[in-house]
C-alpha cells in the first residue's frame, strides 16, 4: 500500500481515537446506564428534603390542637375531606438554599429554626375555602362573606381547630332542673314575667321557652353582682341557690309559639342589618342549635338596652361586646325594632 | 538516496510526529477497547438484577406512578398552587406555575367559556400578592348558567413530546412514570417548552433551565405524597401506585369514567380527569 494512503488512514484511526476519547471524557459516567440520560439524575432530583411534615409531626408536639382538630369538621378523614395543619399554618420544614439545582437534602424545621405563623387575619383564611362564589360545588359549605361575619375575623366565633365549636356557646347545666318543682317557686316572678313566663308589656323580660342553661346563667349573674339591674338584683337575691335550676328549667319548659317563620324573615334581616346575628340567634329570633338566648318574645326597650350594657362592657360577652362595641344607637335600635318583631303567640 | 537529503528537516519532523501517532492510536484503540469490554462484563453481570438508581429504602423497578383530578370537588381554594410553589421553590410571582387552577364560567345566553386561572390580573388583586393566591368572586352578581374549577399539572405523559425533542437527554422518563428534568444537563433552550401541548413547562429565567412539575419525585420516593396532594383540603387531586390494585388511583380509575386532556395528540397523558368539560383541554 502506498505510504501516503497508510498515512491518511492512520489519521483518520486518529481523529476516531480522538472522538471517542472525548466522548469517555466528557459525558458522564452513567449516561445511558438506564436510558438516553444521565443516571445518577433521578438519584440526585430524589435526594431533595420534603418541606410538608403532615399531621402526625403536629401531633407529637401540639397534642392539645391536634385532639381538638381530629374531633373537628376540618379532619374528615371519612369522607376524604381533611385541612390539614401545614394547610393554615404552612409547611412545618425548609431546605437550605443551595446555588443553582444542587439537590439540598438538609434544611431548618420546626420548632428548632423555623417558626410557624400564626394566622391573625382568617377572614381572609377562612374565606379562601369558605367565601361563596360560582364554581364551588355546593357540598362545601359557603357564606356570603359581609351577611355572615359582618367586618369580624371568623376566630371570633369559631374555633380554627374546631369550627362547629362556637365560642360563647351555652354548655348544658351541671345539675338538671326539675321543672315541677321551679313552678313553686315563681310566685313571686309572674308580675313582671308574666305567669306564662311571656311579658307582653310588663317590665321584665320575656322567659317562657328561654335557653336553660341562660337562665341558669343570668340568675347566678345577677345574685353574683356580675350583672345588675335594680328590680331583678333584688328579686335575685330571694331566690335559694338549690332553686336556680329548677326555675330555669320550669321557664324554659313554658311555650313561646313563634308567629313568624325563619325563612320568611332572611330578606327583612338583611335589611335591618341583622343577618349577622341570625347565624346565632335566628332570623325569627330562635336560637340555632341552642348556642344562644333566644330574642323571641322580648320588648324592643329590653333588647336596645341589652345592646347598650353589651357595648358599654355593663354585661360582658365577648361575642356580643365585639358585635356592639362601636354600634351606633341607631344601629342597636334598628336591630332592636326587627327582633321585637317576633313575638310569642 | 537519504530520505533526509529529499526531503528535508520537516518531513522528518512530521514522520517522526506520526510515529508517535501511530503508537498512541495503538494504544488509545486498546484503551477504548479495554474500557468497551469492562463495561461489558458490568452489564453482563447485572442482567439478572438490573441496575436501580441510588435511591435509599426505593427501587423504581416496583412503582408506576399516576394521577388524578375529580374536578366535580375542587373548590378553587389554591392551597395546591401555594403548596407547590413552597415544597419547590417556584419563584413566588405570577408568572411560573408547575401547577395550576383554572375556572370555567359560563354566563347566561354564552357559548363560550370565560376562562381565567389564578394568575389572572383581577385574581392577583383579591390576593394581594404575587405570592398568593385567590379566586376574586368577580362573577358573583353575574348570571352564571354553569361554573367550575380544573386544577392542571404535568401529565407525565406514556410518549412524552418534550422528552424527545431535548437535545440533551436533559428531560426523560424515569422507569416509575414520572417525566423530569436534568438540571446540570440541561442547557435552556427551550425546545421542549415549545413541545409540551399543555404548557406544562416554564424557563427559570434566573437558573436558565426548565423547569416543571415532578409529581414531588423527592417526595414520593420517600414514599409520601406530593405536596399538592397532601394539601388539598376536599381529596380532588388523587396520587398512587398503579401496581397496587388498592392505592387510591387505581380506585379511582376503576370506579370512574375518567379521561385525559387532548388525546389526539397521541402522548397518552398520565393524569385522569372526572367532571370536566368540553372546553376543558
Ligand atoms: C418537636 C416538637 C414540635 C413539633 C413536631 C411541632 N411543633 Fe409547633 N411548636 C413547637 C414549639 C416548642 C413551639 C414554640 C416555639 C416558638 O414559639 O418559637 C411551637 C410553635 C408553633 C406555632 C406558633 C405558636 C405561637 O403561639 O406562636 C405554631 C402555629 C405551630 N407550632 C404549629 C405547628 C405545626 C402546624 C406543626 C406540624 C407541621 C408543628 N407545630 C409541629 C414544637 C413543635
Ligand atoms: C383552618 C385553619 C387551621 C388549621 C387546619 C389548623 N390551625 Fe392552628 N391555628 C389557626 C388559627 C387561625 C390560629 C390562631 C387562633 C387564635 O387566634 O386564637 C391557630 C393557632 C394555632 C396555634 C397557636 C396556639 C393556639 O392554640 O392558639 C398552634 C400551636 C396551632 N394552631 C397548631 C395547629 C396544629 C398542630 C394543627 C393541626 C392539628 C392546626 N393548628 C390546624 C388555624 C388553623
Ligand atoms: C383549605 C380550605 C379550608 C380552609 C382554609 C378552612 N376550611 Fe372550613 N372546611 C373546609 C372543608 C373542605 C370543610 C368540609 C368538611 C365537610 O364537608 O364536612 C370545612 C368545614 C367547615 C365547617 C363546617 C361547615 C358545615 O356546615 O358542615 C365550618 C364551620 C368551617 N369549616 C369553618 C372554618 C373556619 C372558621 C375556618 C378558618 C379558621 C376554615 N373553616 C378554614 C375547608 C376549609
Ligand atoms: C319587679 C319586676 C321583676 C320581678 C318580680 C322579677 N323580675 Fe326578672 N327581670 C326583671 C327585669 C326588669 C329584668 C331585665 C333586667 C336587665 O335588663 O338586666 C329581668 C330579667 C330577668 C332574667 C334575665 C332574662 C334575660 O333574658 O336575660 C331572668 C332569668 C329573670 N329576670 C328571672 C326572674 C325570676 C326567676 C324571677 C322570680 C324569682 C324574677 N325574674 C322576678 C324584672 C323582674
Ligand atoms: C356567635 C353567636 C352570636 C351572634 C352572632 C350574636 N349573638 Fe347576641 N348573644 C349571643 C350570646 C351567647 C348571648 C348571651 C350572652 C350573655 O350571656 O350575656 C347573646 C345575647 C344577646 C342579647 C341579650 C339577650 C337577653 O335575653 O338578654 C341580645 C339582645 C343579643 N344577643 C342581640 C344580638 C344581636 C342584635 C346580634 C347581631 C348584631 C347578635 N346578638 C349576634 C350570641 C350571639
Amino acid at each position: 500500500m502506498p505510504k501516503h494512503i497508510v498515512r491518511l488512514i492512520l489519521l483518520i484511526v486518529a481523529f476516531g481515537v480522538a472522538v471517542v476519547s472525548a466522548r469517555n471524557f466528557l459525558v458522564d459516567k452513567s449516561f445511558y446506564e438506564y436510558g438516553h440520560y444521565r443516571g445518577n439524575a433521578v438519584a440526585e432530583i430524589a435526594r431533595d428534603k420534603p418541606k410538608y411534615q403532615g399531621t402526625t409531626y403536629c401531633q407529637s408536639c401540639h397534642a392539645a390542637q391536634f385532639a381538638e382538630w381530629s374531633k373537628g369538621v376540618h379532619d374528615r378523614t371519612d369522607i376524604g375531606k381533611v385541612v390539614k395543619c401545614e394547610v393554615c399554618h404552612g409547611p412545618g420544614g425548609g431546605r437550605d438554599p443551595q446555588q443553582g439545582y444542587i439537590n439540598a437534602s438538609t434544611g431548618p424545621i420546626h420548632p428548632d429554626n423555623l417558626k410557624l405563623a400564626v394566622p391573625t387575619d382568617t377572614r381572609a383564611l377562612c374565606t379562601l375555602c369558605h367565601e361563596q362564589m360560582p364554581g364551588r360545588p355546593l357540598q362545601q359549605a359557603q357564606i356570603v362573606i359581609e351577611d355572615h361575619a359582618g367586618a369580624q375575623q371568623c376566630t371570633l366565633c369559631h374555633n380554627p381547630h374546631s369550627p362547629r365549636m362556637i365560642f360563647g356557646s351555652l354548655a348544658a347545666p351541671a345539675h338538671p332542673g326539675n321543672a315541677a318543682a321551679g313552678r313553686d317557686k315563681i310566685d313571686m316572678c309572674a308580675s313582671c314575667h308574666g305567669a306564662e313566663g311571656i311579658s307582653a308589656g310588663l317590665p321584665g323580660p320575656t322567659l317562657a321557652g328561654q335557653n336553660e342553661a341562660y337562665l341558669v346563667e343570668a340568675l347566678k349573674a345577677y345574685k353574683a353582682g356580675k350583672r345588675s339591674n335594680p328590680m331583678m338584683t333584688a328579686m335575685a337575691a330571694n331566690v335559694n341557690d338549690g332553686d336556680i335550676e329548677n326555675i330555669a328549667a320550669y321557664f324554659a319548659s313554658l311555650k313561646c309559639k313563634r308567629t313568624v317563620n325563619a325563612a320568611d324573615q332572611a330578606a327583612l334581616a338583611r335589611k335591618a342589618g341583622a343577618s349577622v346575628c341570625t347565624n346565632c340567634h335566628g332570623a325569627n329570633g330562635i336560637s340555632t342549635d341552642g348556642m344562644a338566648p333566644n330574642l323571641i318574645g322580648q320588648s324592643k326597650d329590653y333588647l336596645a338596652n341589652a345592646l347598650k350594657a353589651y357595648a358599654s362592657g355593663t354585661r360582658s360577652n365577648v361575642v356580643m361586646f365585639a358585635l356592639t362595641k362601636g354600634m351606633s344607637d341607631v344601629d342597636a335600635e334598628k336591630l332592636a325594632a326587627y327582633y321585637a318583631s317576633s313575638s310569642c303567640k | 538516496m537519504d530520505e533526509k537529503e529529499q526531503f528535508g528537516e520537516g518531513q522528518a519532523a512530521r514522520r517522526s510526529f506520526l510515529g508517535c501517532l501511530g503508537t498512541a492510536v495503538v494504544g488509545g484503540a486498546a484503551a477504548v477497547a479495554a474500557s468497551a469490554m469492562l463495561s461489558n462484563e458490568t452489564r453482563a453481570a447485572a442482567v439478572d438484577a438490573p441496575p436501580v438508581p441510588a435511591i435509599p429504602g426505593y427501587d423504581w423497578s416496583k412503582h408506576h406512578w399516576a394521577f388524578g383530578v375529580d374536578a366535580t370537588k375542587c373548590i378553587g381554594c389554591l392551597r395546591c398552587v401555594e403548596a407547590c410553589k413552597a415544597e419547590n421553590e417556584v419563584a413566588p410571582d405570577a408568572h411560573h406555575f408547575r401547577t395550576w387552577v383554572e375556572r370555567y364560567v359560563y354566563l347566561e345566553g354564552e357559548d363560550s367559556a370565560r376562562v381565567d386561572s389564578q394568575a389572572d390580573p383581577v385574581n392577583i388583586e383579591a390576593s394581594g400578592s404575587e405570592g398568593k393566591y385567590r379566586f376574586a368572586n368577580r362573577y358573583k352578581d353575574a348570571k352564571v348558567d354553569k361554573a367550575f374549577f380544573v386544577p392542571k399539572l404535568c401529565n407525565h405523559c406514556t410518549h412524552p413530546a418534550c422528552v424527545q425533542v431535548c437535545p440533551t437527554g436533559a428531560t426523560f422518563k424515569t422507569d416509575d412514570g414520572v417525566v423530569v428534568i436534568d438540571h446540570t444537563y440541561c442547557i435552556g433552550c427551550q425546545y421542549c417548552v415549545q413541545a409540551c401541548p399543555y404548557g406544562a413547562r416554564f424557563f427559570n429565567e434566573a437558573l436558565k433551565v426548565t423547569e416543571k412539575c415532578t409529581w414531588c419525585y423527592h417526595r414520593i420516593t420517600k414514599g409520601l405524597l406530593p405536596a399538592c396532594v397532601e394539601v388539598c383540603p376536599v381529596g380532588a387531586r388523587i396520587f398512587g401506585d398503579r401496581n397496587d390494585k388498592q392505592s387510591p388511583i387505581s380506585e379511582f380509575i376503576k370506579n370512574n369514567r375518567v379521561e385525559v386532556l387532548k388525546p389526539e395528540t397521541g402522548n397518552a397523558p398520565n393524569v385522569f380527569y372526572v367532571g370536566i368539560d368540553k372546553e376543558v383541554s
